[in-house]
C-alpha cells in the first residue's frame, strides 16, 4: 500500500502543473486588462456612468505604471515562471485591487464559506438518503414518483430565481418578514451578546442560504442511493436474506444499505473542493461574504493573483478528493486492490 | 485633486440648522441634534482606503468624511471657501507661486495638532512615484516645488498659470504624517527631488513607499468629522462620529450629527430594496424599474421620501471625425436629426433622465441656454444628407456616395460595451431608424477593455460611451483640443478645430471668470454646428430615504449629502450605547 501511495502521489504532481499552466492560460487569454479595468474606476466603474473627463487624460500614464507593478509587461512564461516559483515558497502573491495579501483574504473568508457548505452538505445527505432508501423500497408506487417528481422539479430551479424570490417574499419587503435578506449577523449585533443569542442570530441568517445551496442536490443524490439499493435488491443475496427469514428492515438496512453505500462514497470525495467553492451565486443573492463572491469579483477585476490562489486551491482540494475517494473506497471494498498484485 | 466627497459628501455649512435659534417667532424650525444612525446602501466594498491609492467612487465617498483638504466647496454656490485653511491662498502676480495659511485649531482624529508638516508631507507622498496613486499625481505634475514659510503657512510653486491650480492645491488631502509616516523617512526629501529621476530617489524613499501602499489600505485616519470604526469584509464600513472634531461647534464649519454611518455591503439590487423595506437600509439609490413599480405602495410612502437629481455625466454616440461617411459635419448632423432621443429618454431611462446638446453641465454657468435643441426630424435629415451627396444611385437600397474617387455605401458599425443594456438599445434605436432611410447599421457588443482599447486606437465608425461632467469649473481641453487626439489622448473621434483649440487654450490661463464663460459659450457653439459628436442624454438617479432624516434636501448641483441629516430626539432608533464594542 506505501508503494502505491507514493506512486498516486507522484502522479498528482505533473495534473497539478497541468492544471495551473491551463487556468493561467485561459485566465489571461480572455480579454481584459486589470490595469485598465482599476483604471476605469473598478469593477462597477467600468465605464457605467462615463469616465471622468479630467481623469481620462492620466488614464494611460495610470495603467502603464499599474500594469509595470503587477508585472504585466512581462511575457506571459515568465510571468507564469514567476508565480510558480512564489508558489512554492507558499507565496500567492498580492491582490491587485489594494496591495494586501491574498491568503490574508482567503483566510478572512474561509470560515464562512466552509460553514455554509459543510451545513448544506449535510443537509443534502440528511434528506436525500432517507429519501433515496424510501424511493428504492417503494419503487415505483406512488410515493416514489412523488417525491422522485419533487426533487427534480427542486433540480430544475434556477437557484438565481428561487433565492430572489425568496428574499422577495419572506424578508420582509411587502410580505412575509421571516428571514433577513442577507448578510451574516443582525445590524446591532454585538459580540457581547450570550452565546445562545449569537447562536440564534446567525442560524437565522444562514437559514435561507443554506436551504438555497441544498436545494438542488436533492435530487441527484437521492436518485444515486436509490438506483444503487435497487442494484443490490436484485441481487441473489437479497433473497438468500429474505429466504433464510430474516425480517425485511434487517434485510434492508443490513445488507442492502451497506453495500449500495459504496457509490456514496465516492461522490463525498468530490465533495472536498466544493467545500470552498459552489457557492458563488447564493453568496452573492445573499450578500456573504465567502469565497465564491471574492473569486467572483476577482474574475470580473482580472485580479489574476487572487483567481490563480483559488484556482489552485481548488486544483489541490479536488486531486485529494480523488485520492481520497481512491483510499477509502479499498477500505469500504477489499475487493478494489492496490496496484498491481504479484 | 479627485473631486470626492470634498465637494459632494463632506463639509460645509449649514448654516440654515446651526444657526438658527430653536423657535424664532411663530415659524419654529427644530434645530438639529445629534445621534441615531444611517445605514446607507453599498453594492460592494470600497476597493480600498488609502486616501491617495484607492480610485473608486465607493472609496471617495467614505473617505471624504474621514480625510479633509485646505479649501472646500460650498455645496450649494460652489465656491471655493477655506477648510484647513485660514483663508484663501495668496497668489503670485506671476500666478505662479500659492501661499496658505493654514488654520491652527485644527487637529486629526488621534488629538495631534494639524501643521503645514502635515500639508507638506501630503504633497510629498503624492509626488512619491514610488507611490502607487497614479491618478492623484497627474494632477498635481505642475508643482515644482512646496517650501514651508513657517509652522503654518506653506508656499507652492507651479510650472505655468492655469485658474484651476488653486482648485488643484486646495484639494490636497491633508494626511497626518505622524501617522502615514511615523519614521519620517521623507523628511529629508524635498517635492524637487521627487519630480527628478525616480531612480535617484534616496532608499528612505523607497522603503516609506512600500509602507504606505500596503499599510494603509484598510485603516485610514485624518482630521474629519467622522473616524473610521471598522470595515467588515463584504459586510459593513462602519464609522463614528468624532466627538473630538475640531470643527465643533465653529459655525463656518460643517457640523455632523448622526453617531454612525454604516455603508452596509448588499451585492444584490432586489435584497437590497427588500432590506430597506424592513428597515435594515436607510437609504438606497433605486433602479429605474424599483422606482416604477416596487415602491408606490403607501405603507412605502410612509416611511421614505424619493428624492430625484441629475448625475452629472452623459451619454453620447461619438462619430470618427477621420473616417470618410463622417468627416463630412452635414452627415454628423443629419445622424442627430434621426436620433430620436426624446422617445430614448422616454423608454430607454423611462423619462428619468434629460436630453443634452453639448458637453458642459446644464447647472454650469458656462452652459449656454440659447443654444436650441435639435429635434428629431427624419425630413430635414434626408435634406442633409443629399446635399452632402448621399443616394442611392444603384437602388441596393443603401444610399451611396463617391468619396475619394471611389463608390460606398453607406455602412457602417456602431461600437459599445457588453453589458451595458442602456447603450444597447440606444444602438438598436439607431439601427432600426436608420434603416428606414437607407443606411445599414451592424452593431457589435465588445468586452469593456477590448472596446476600450479599439476606441483608443480609433478602431470604430461610431461608438456609444459616456464622460462624466464636472459640477465645477469644467476643463474640455482633455477631449477637445486637438493635440488629444494623437498618442491615444482622449479625443478618441479625432475632432479637430484650430478654433476651438485657441479657446481651449486661452480659457485654461483666464483668471477671469466671466471671460471664461463667454469663451466656453463660443465654443459651444462651434460644437453646435459641428455635431462631433451627437450629445444623447443626462441620467438621474432616486434615492429612498427614511423619513425619519431631517435636513435632507436635493443641491442644486444635484445629490444627497447626508452629512447634513439629522434625526429628531424622540424619532431616533439606534443608540450607540445599546452595541458598546
Amino acid at each position: 500500500m506505501g508503494a502505491y501511495l507514493i506512486q498516486r502521489f507522484l502522479l498528482l504532481i505533473p495534473t497539478f502543473i497541468g492544471v495551473t499552466i491551463i487556468s493561467f492560460l485561459i485566465m489571461r487569454l480572455a480579454p481584459g486588462d486589470p490595469a485598465e479595468l482599476r483604471a476605469g474606476g473598478g469593477l462597477r466603474g467600468a465605464g457605467e456612468s462615463g469616465i471622468s473627463t479630467e481623469k481620462r487624460g492620466a488614464v494611460d500614464q495610470a495603467v502603464a505604471q499599474w500594469r509595470a507593478q503587477y508585472g504585466l509587461d512581462k511575457p506571459l512564461p515568465i510571468q507564469y515562471a514567476i508565480w510558480m516559483k512564489n508558489l512554492f515558497t507558499l507565496n500567492f502573491g498580492e491582490s491587485y485591487k489594494d496591495n494586501q495579501p491574498v491568503v490574508d483574504k482567503i483566510r478572512e473568508r474561509l470560515p464562512v464559506t466552509v460553514k455554509l457548505n459543510v451545513l448544506s452538505i449535510f443537509l443534502v445527505y440528511l434528506v436525500a438518503i432517507p429519501l433515496g432508501i424510501y424511493s428504492a423500497t417503494h419503487s415505483y408506487s406512488i410515493g416514489d414518483q412523488v417525491t422522485t417528481l419533487f426533487a427534480f422539479v427542486l433540480f430544475a430551479l434556477p437557484v438565481v430565481w428561487l433565492g430572489t424570490m425568496a428574499i422577495v417574499f419572506l424578508c420582509g419587503g411587502d410580505f412575509f418578514f421571516l428571514f433577513p435578506p442577507g448578510g451574516l449577523t443582525s445590524i446591532d449585533y454585538s459580540s457581547d451578546w450570550p452565546l445562545w443569542q449569537r447562536l440564534t442570530d446567525q442560524s437565522w441568517h444562514l437559514f435561507l442560504p443554506v436551504l438555497m445551496l441544498s436545494y438542488a442536490g436533492f435530487a441527484g443524490l437521492s436518485r444515486y442511493m436509490r438506483s444503487g439499493m435497487l442494484e443490490q435488491l436484485r441481487l441473489d443475496f437479497v433473497q438468500t436474506a429474505r429466504s433464510k427469514g430474516l425480517p425485511e428492515r434487517v434485510v434492508i438496512y443490513k445488507h442492502v444499505l451497506r453495500n449500495s453505500l459504496i457509490p456514496m462514497v465516492t461522490i463525498l470525495a468530490g465533495i472536498l473542493p466544493g467545500l470552498i467553492g459552489g457557492s458563488v451565486i447564493v453568496e452573492t443573492i445573499f450578500s456573504i461574504p465567502g469565497l465564491g463572491q471574492l473569486g467572483y469579483e476577482a474574475v470580473l477585476a482580472r485580479d489574476f493573483p487572487v483567481v490563480m490562489a483559488l484556482f489552485t486551491v481548488s486544483a489541490l482540494l479536488t486531486l485529494l478528493g480523488i485520492l481520497l475517494s481512491d483510499l477509502l473506497l479499498a477500505v469500504v471494498d477489499p475487493r478494489i486492490a492496490f496496484g498491481r498484485r504479484n | 485633486m479627485r473631486q470626492r466627497g470634498s465637494l459632494l459628501a463632506v463639509m460645509l455649512c449649514v448654516v440654515f440648522a446651526a444657526v438658527l435659534p430653536e423657535r424664532s417667532g411663530g415659524q419654529a424650525r427644530p434645530a438639529p441634534v445629534t445621534g441615531d444612525w444611517l445605514l446607507a446602501h453599498i453594492l460592494s466594498d470600497p476597493e480600498q482606503l488609502n486616501p491617495l491609492t484607492s480610485n473608486d467612487a465607493g472609496s471617495s465617498a467614505i473617505l471624504g468624511y474621514i480625510v479633509q483638504s485646505l479649501l472646500t466647496r460650498d455645496p450649494r454656490s460652489l465656491e471655493l471657501k477655506p477648510l484647513l485653511a485660514e483663508a484663501r491662498p495668496v497668489i503670485s502676480a506671476d500666478k505662479l507661486t500659492y501661499t496658505f495659511k493654514i488654520r491652527r485649531d485644527a487637529h486629526f482624529q488621534d488629538g495631534r495638532k494639524l501643521t503645514g508638516e502635515d500639508v507638506l508631507f501630503s504633497i510629498k507622498a503624492i509626488k512619491c512615484p514610488l507611490v502607487n496613486a497614479p491618478f492623484a499625481r497627474v494632477y498635481y505634475e505642475s508643482v515644482t516645488d512646496a517650501q514651508l514659510v513657517d509652522e503654518y503657512t506653506i508656499r507652492f510653486n507651479i510650472k505655468e498659470p492655469y485658474f484651476l491650480n488653486e482648485t488643484m492645491l486646495g484639494g490636497i488631502d491633508v494626511l497626518p504624517r505622524h501617522y502615514y509616516d511615523p519614521q519620517n523617512l521623507l523628511k529629508d526629501v524635498t517635492v524637487k527631488d521627487l519630480n527628478g529621476d525616480p531612480a535617484k530617489l534616496a532608499d528612505n524613499v523607497k522603503r516609506f513607499a512600500d509602507h504606505f501602499n500596503k499599510g494603509y489600505s484598510r485603516n485610514p485616519m485624518g482630521s474629519g468629522p467622522y473616524k473610521f470604526q471598522a470595515w467588515k469584509t463584504g459586510q459593513e464600513v462602519e464609522l463614528v462620529r468624532d466627538p473630538k472634531y475640531w470643527g465643533i461647534g465653529k459655525p463656518e464649519v460643517d457640523q455632523a450629527y448622526l453617531d454612525r454611518h454604516k455603508y452596509r455591503v448588499i451585492n444584490n439590487v432586489d435584497a437590497a430594496l427588500t432590506s430597506l423595506k424592513s428597515g435594515a437600509l436607510d437609504t438606497m439609490n433605486l433602479q429605474p424599474l424599483q422606482h416604477m413599480q416596487q415602491t408606490g405602495t403607501d405603507r412605502f410612502k410612509q416611511d421614505f421620501d424619493k428624492h430625484e437629481y441629475f448625475s452629472p455625466n452623459y451619454t453620447y454616440l461619438g462619430w470618427n471625425n477621420d473616417h470618410p461617411i463622417f468627416r463630412d459635419k452635414r452627415v454628423r448632423k443629419a445622424m442627430t436629426y434621426l436620433a430620436n432621443r426624446k422617445q430614448m429618454v422616454k423608454t430607454i431611462l423611462f423619462n428619468l433622465g434629460q436630453v443634452i446638446d453639448g458637453p458642459i453641465y446644464f447647472h454650469r454657468p458656462e452652459y449656454d441656454k440659447t443654444l436650441a435643441s435639435i429635434p428629431y426630424d427624419p425630413k430635414k435629415a434626408l435634406e442633409l444628407l443629399s446635399e452632402a451627396g448621399w443616394k442611392d444611385t444603384d437602388s441596393d437600397g443603401v444610399l451611396d456616395k463617391i468619396v475619394d474617387g471611389k463608390k460606398i455605401p453607406f455602412r457602417f458599425e456602431i461600437k459599445f460595451n457588453s453589458g451595458n443594456a442602456t447603450r444597447k438599445s440606444v444602438a438598436l434605436t439607431m439601427q432600426d431608424e436608420l434603416k428606414k432611410h437607407g443606411i445599414a447599421v451592424t452593431v457589435r457588443e465588445l468586452d469593456w477593455t477590448v472596446f476600450l482599447s479599439d476606441v483608443k486606437e480609433r478602431k470604430f465608425d461610431a461608438m456609444i460611451l459616456g464622460w462624466q461632467m464636472s459640477v465645477t469649473e469644467p476643463d474640455a481641453y482633455q477631449v477637445w483640443h486637438s493635440t488629444q487626439a494623437a498618442n491615444k489622448g482622449s479625443n478618441h473621434i479625432a475632432y479637430k478645430n484650430s478654433r476651438v483649440d485657441k479657446i481651449l487654450e486661452d480659457y485654461r490661463r483666464e483668471f477671469d471668470a466671466k471671460k471664461r464663460v463667454e469663451l466656453y459659450r463660443e465654443f459651444q457653439k462651434i460644437l453646435h454646428d459641428e455635431q462631433p459628436y451627437t450629445f444623447l442624454f443626462t441620467p438621474k438617479s432616486i434615492s429612498a430615504v427614511s423619513r425619519r432624516f431631517r435636513g435632507v434636501e436635493v443641491l442644486p448641483i444635484g445629490g444627497l449629502r447626508p452629512l447634513d441629516w439629522w434625526v429628531p430626539a424622540g424619532a431616533q432608533k439606534y443608540s450607540s450605547k445599546s452595541t458598546s464594542n
